[in-house]
């Protein structure tokens, strides 16, 4: 008998190597653990940032510089920046709230974020007695948002998203059409002079116009092809189902007796979203929408969308890769009314802090002198009245150099915002939000549905689930 | 004479077929390969292409770009344009229109505009293949590359050597010795594969939180040491393949289960001891979803998994530099795989007794 | 079976009648066997145990994994909901749909490309080795972003490739992979296969395994090609075939990243991407439903344990150990 393997030697070289190679590791392991723990008298506060804005790494040396300025101007509290992917952070931010391992602050985080951990977040109302904290630099209405009926004051204003019609100007050139209008009230003057109110009617005769096949054929061509779009004309960019509704006008689907409803004006919203996408074309469909032809999803930035109706975040957000020159529009009216939705971050500090007092002293701070250099960062318009003036020349100067982009339009559509929110609170709102993102996809990605029967399915399917709440 | 011109014969013969069948052989391997690796070459295409190139909805397969001029300051595409007296010049397009557009003579830019009826969709643009490498140095200057790969490096390495040693000693026991509850305990190990992970997931960290190891590589190392379930389950079926009789023959010479286990059966199991490393390996390169549960709040030692999704935001909505930093990051396994593959060549293994 | 002596085993099956304590040689191997196997079982009291144990125990709370102050006892209500939510039956019956489809093609396809890269014709094996592995090494989350792309009804490589035969493939009524519930099994298989790299490293290292002098023998007796995949090849890699059915179906029973990627919870389309672990995740992490999700867990154990107890089963059947005589 004889045992034959070339390989003996190597096994054994193998063996040594790991051998040695484990009780080097063992000994990093130990070190990395001894360094970790560093003996202080501050107390730690956790700030967790994933649930918004600011998980992108050029947001991150910003957010590290305002902590390490707070924590060089006291010796009370230690502030710790907590940077998580925004995609898991709700996995990871209810893995430590359900072991106890809750962080201090969360934030900027928007109402949906507030929505997703329910009965998570700290009345703040004592602490802003206790501190005799000034709102006066706050819109009252803004700092109402955040109170929220069993919850209380679940965060203060931070910063503002208004949105507004983003438009190529390039491809209105190359149709030879004239630009929407910047101011809101102000009529559609088109190429010959001649008035039209600026609204939905309007809106969609240009965009039918701006959406263009391979040859070259319009949407209003007899020869248009549907199956080689290569350009359309408008879009509500990174938009779920209540915030493309809101462009008909602020609605809940929640009726005053808890009960689910469609608001007949979504409901018209719906049906006209229905047919740009599968009848008239000008809006990007499922398998459009998510091409690379569009960026999939970010459509503006691709070039390939006349008018794209979001917030003034996807300007810092998304718009590094958009060549051409843009500009904004006011969102047109719908019989007469307009609505321009609005989003808002907020901080908040969770419930189990086992510190309040000084989160409440660093959410002060975040909101405060800290509140200019953030809200640049994140891209975000300060809450903070006092801070407004001079907020569009920085983010101008730091993303658009060169360009005269007429920010006036932002400014004046939060005078149109959405009341109530299309972000607003639903009951069970998790697995109503999940019915939603279901009718959602059929819509965007199934041809030839039966609108009025479909809302009709989704109401039900709400009202099933309000009423396991 | 004819008895010994045959062999010759059927020598010629086996080696013709032996060609024949190595050509058919390779030919189809390559076939194969081309359609398994279609998405990655779209993927190598896209990490090339400009961004007008990715979202250019009649953009060809390859990464070609647009020829382009510079006049007054603004980057022009030129397209073949059929002109009316039937010659097609190469034009640059200055301001497109539905029916009419306006263009320029890159060669003779002083001879002013031309106007020219019809529709510049419909022109062929002038292309030339430009693969844009810039984008591998832009995703490269972008993110910390070292720095993460070397944590990411000692995060793959330090595990892929416990676990294999772990996993290895534990198969063995499961796979050579008899004792009272040995079904039950397998069954148990299996259990642990069993059972979805993501249910163990909220009390694993209470664990290691009530340890005191949450913020460090502790809770990623350090179970590694203890064997998993899926290699020791491997290993076992591997070393059940094993004939008895080496081990026999050692044992005979006086060679105790540990002397056993290292002579005899690690040499024999080298493939599949390699192939649980370069697995572990590459679990542990792409591994995301723990090490930023563990590490959010030390982000300075992330893995490299951890450190793209910080950069997957901004490059959200460009794809080409996304796939770019995604094939940059495969670089370090590729090289490591082809090292170890050679562990996989046919016949280096002579197992077996001489009969 | 042990790898001692005959004489031992017939020690043993003596003292297994009588229930007398086992001789000496058997306690050595016993001590010896109990020696290679505790790092596992130390690992397993110190990572597993509590961590099961409380997800057990979870099962039977009303559990909110953001509020986890106001936990209190539900008793059996989680088990009963999780077996009268349609949604755990429908995911239940989307999980064997796929399981039927891709496991049998997997497990293939694996032995196949592992038989043609041991092939002794083939030329420049390292090389195909490498490109064959390559995908398994790409993180799942961005092969599925490339798939993604890849299948694009518009604009995806794959239906311009079917338009060049002359099928119109593209637009909203060509070849829409993620929008039928049939052919989104297949985009599912596609994806699937790019990552069979390991099932096919763990063949090839089983085909290193079999003596080339049983091949040689078989050669001598004039064995052919297919012949000599069934009477040698295929037994001796068994257990490691076995081992791929066993894993394969765990991981398929299991089936996770690549629908939640694609389609979130919605079970887009029609159902189909709805399954068992994706019904799991949205009710424990999405609703933070954690009492009703390890049930739903539990349930899950369950299924998967039973079929891979069947699968243990019919090994003794199928599956031979160089161990056996």
């Amino acid at each position: 008998m004889r045992t034959t393997s070339p390989l003996r030697g190597r096994g054994f070289t193998a063996l040594r190597t790991v051998a040695a190679g484990a009780a080097a590791a063992l000994l990093a392991t130990a070190c990395m653990d001894g360094g970790g723990s560093s003996a202080s008298d501050r107390v730690e506060i956790r700030w967790f940032v994933g649930m918004g804005a600011g998980s992108d790494a050029p947001t991150i040396p910003a957010q590290e510089a305002v902590v390490e300025e707070f924590n060089a101007g006291q010796d009370e509290i230690e502030l710790v920046l907590e940077v998580v992917d925004a995609d898991q952070a709700p996995n990871i931010l209810s893995t430590q709230i359900a072991t106890g391992d809750a962080p201090d602050i969360v934030g900027p985080m928007g109402i949906r974020g507030r929505s997703t951990f329910p009965g998570a977040w700290l009345d703040l109302t004592p602490y802003i007695e206790k501190n005799d904290y000034d709102l006066t630099d706050f819109d009252p209405a803004l700092v109402d948002f955040y109170r929220i009926e069993e919850e209380g004051q679940i965060g203060l204003p931070f910063a503002v998203f208004p949105s507004f019609m983003y438009v190529n100007l390039d491809l209105f050139d190359e149709a030879g059409l004239a630009y929407p209008p910047q101011e809101y009230g102000a009529p559609y003057v088109d190429a010959e002079g001649n008035e039209r109110p600026w609204d939905i009617a309007t809106m969609t005769d240009l965009a039918k116009r701006l959406t263009v096949d391979a040859e070259g054929d319009d949407a209003n061509s007899p020869d248009f092809d549907p199956g080689e779009i290569v350009q359309f004309g408008f879009g509500n960019v990174f938009a779920d189902i209540r915030a493309q509704s809101t462009l008909f006008g602020a609605g809940t689907l929640v009726d005053d007796a808890g009960n689910a409803q469609i608001p007949p004006h979504w409901a018209e919203a719906q049906q006209w979203y229905y047919d740009g996408m599968w009848e008239e074309h000008f809006i990007p469909n499922g398998p459009y929408g998510d091409s690379d032809m569009l960026n999939a999803g970010s459509w503006f930035e691709s070039g390939n969308l006349a008018m794209g109706n979001t917030h003034l975040w996807y300007a810092t957000c998304c718009m590094a890769g958009f060549e051409g020159s843009w500009d904004t529009a006011a969102v047109p009216s719908y019989n007469g009314e307009t609505t321009a939705k609005l989003h808002a971050d907020t901080f908040s500090i969770t419930k189990d802090t086992e510190h309040p007092d000084e989160a409440f002293t660093v959410l002060t701070h975040l909101l405060g002198d800290a509140a200019e250099e953030l809200t640049t960062t994140y891209g975000g318009m300060p809450a903070r009245i006092s801070l407004q003036d001079g907020y569009f020349d920085r983010v101008g100067a730091a993303n658009f150099e060169g360009q005269d982009i007429n920010w006036d339009t932002a400014v004046e559509g939060m005078s149109y915002v959405d009341n109530p929110s299309h972000e607003g609170g639903m009951p069970n709102f998790l697995e109503a939000e999940a019915v939603l993102s279901e009718y959602a996809t059929r819509f965007a990605q199934e041809e030839g549905l039966d609108i009025p029967a479909e809302l009709e399915a989704l109401r039900a399917d709400l009202q099933a689930v309000f009423d396991a709440a | 004479m004819t008895t010994e011109a045959k062999p010759t014969d059927a020598a010629v013969r086996r080696r013709r077929r032996n060609l024949l069948l190595s050509g058919c052989t390779t030919l189809g391997a390559i076939l194969l390969a081309a359609i398994f690796l279609m998405p990655l070459g779209y993927g190598a295409a896209t990490a090339l292409k400009d961004k007008d190139g990715v979202s250019d909805p009649n953009a060809a397969i390859l990464p070609v770009t647009s020829l382009t001029f510079e006049y007054e300051g603004e980057e022009l595409d030129v397209y073949a344009v059929p002109m009316p007296d039937g010659e097609v010049r190469e034009l640059a397009l200055v301001q497109p229109g539905r029916e009419a557009s306006v263009f320029v003579d890159p060669e003779d830019p002083g001879a002013g505009t031309v106007e020219w009826e019809g529709r510049w969709r419909a022109l062929d643009p002038v292309t030339g293949v430009d693969p844009q490498w810039g984008n591998f140095e832009e995703a490269w200057n972008t993110i910390d590359f070292m720095r993460l790969m070397g944590w990411t490096l000692m995060y793959a390495l330090t595990t892929m050597l416990f676990t294999v040693v772990s996993s290895a000693v534990v198969a063995y026991g499961f796979a050579r010795f008899r004792f009272p509850g040995r079904n039950l305990l397998f069954g148990l190990l299996m259990a642990t594969i069993l059972l979805p992970p993501a249910v163990t997931l909220v009390p694993k960290y209470a664990v290691f939180l009530q340890m005191g190891w949450v913020g460090t590589y502790l809770p990623l190392i350090v179970p590694q040491l203890f064997a998993n379930a899926f290699n020791v389950f491997l290993l076992r079926q591997y070393f059940l393949t094993i004939p008895r009789e080496l081990e026999e023959a050692a044992r005979i010479d006086g060679a105790g289960p540990i002397r056993t286990f290292v002579r005899v059966i690690v040499p024999q199991a080298f493939p599949a001891l390699t192939a649980v490393s370069l697995f572990h390996f590459f679990y542990a390169w792409n591994d995301f979803f723990e090490p930023l549960l563990y590490l959010a709040g030390n982000r300075d030692i992330v893995p490299i998994g951890v450190g793209l999704s910080y950069f997957s935001g901004v490059y959200n909505s460009e794809p080409h530099l996304i796939l770019a930093a995604a094939l940059l990051a495969l670089a370090l396994p590729v090289a490591i795989f082809l090292v170890a593959q050679r562990v996989f060549v046919r016949g280096i293994v002579v197992t077996g007794v001489d009969k | 079976m042990s790898d001692f002596t005959d004489a031992a085993l017939a020690v043993r099956r003596r003292d297994k009648r009588s229930g007398r304590p086992v001789s000496s040689m058997a306690r050595r191997e016993a001590r010896w066997g109990y020696a290679f196997i505790s790092p596992w079982i130390i690992g397993f009291v110190l990572f597993w145990a509590v961590p099961i144990g409380a997800s057990l125990v979870f099962s039977a709370l009303d559990f909110q994994l953001t509020d986890p102050g106001a936990t209190s006892f539900a008793g059996g209500d989680n088990w009963q909901r999780a077996l009268s939510d349609p949604d755990t039956w429908t995911s239940l019956a989307a999980t064997f749909r796929f399981t039927v489809l891709f496991l049998p093609l997997s497990l293939v396809v694996a032995l196949g490309l592992a038989l043609l890269l041991n092939s002794k014709h083939l030329k420049f094996t390292g090389l195909f080795r490498l490109l064959f592995f390559m995908p398994s090494m790409i993180p799942l989350v961005a092969g599925v972003l490339i798939w993604q792309q890849v299948l694009n009804p518009q604009t995806g490589w794959v239906n311009r490739l079917i338009g060049l035969t002359g099928v119109d493939a593209t637009g909203s009524d060509g070849i829409r992979w993620f929008d039928n519930p049939v052919l989104v099994l297949f985009a599912f298989s596609f994806i699937g296969l790019w990552g069979v790299g390991n099932a096919m490293i763990v063949n090839l290292a089983g085909l290193q395994g079999i003596p080339t002098e049983l091949y040689e023998a078989a050669e001598i007796d004039g064995a052919g090609w297919w012949r000599r995949l069934r009477t040698v090849t295929l037994p001796l890699l068994s257990p490691i075939v076995f081992y791929n059915l066993v894993i394969g179906s765990v991981l398929v029973l299991q089936y996770f990243v690549v629908p939640w990627v694609l389609f979130g919870a919605s079970g887009r389309p029609g159902g189909a991407s709805k399954f068992l672990l994706v019904h799991f995740y949205q009710e424990a992490f999405v609703f933070g439903n954690m009492g009703y999700g390890a049930a739903l867990a539990w349930l899950i154990f369950i299924v998967v344990a039973v079929l891979t107890g069947l699968l243990f089963g019919t090994a003794r059947y199928w599956v031979h150990y160089g161990t056996e005589r």
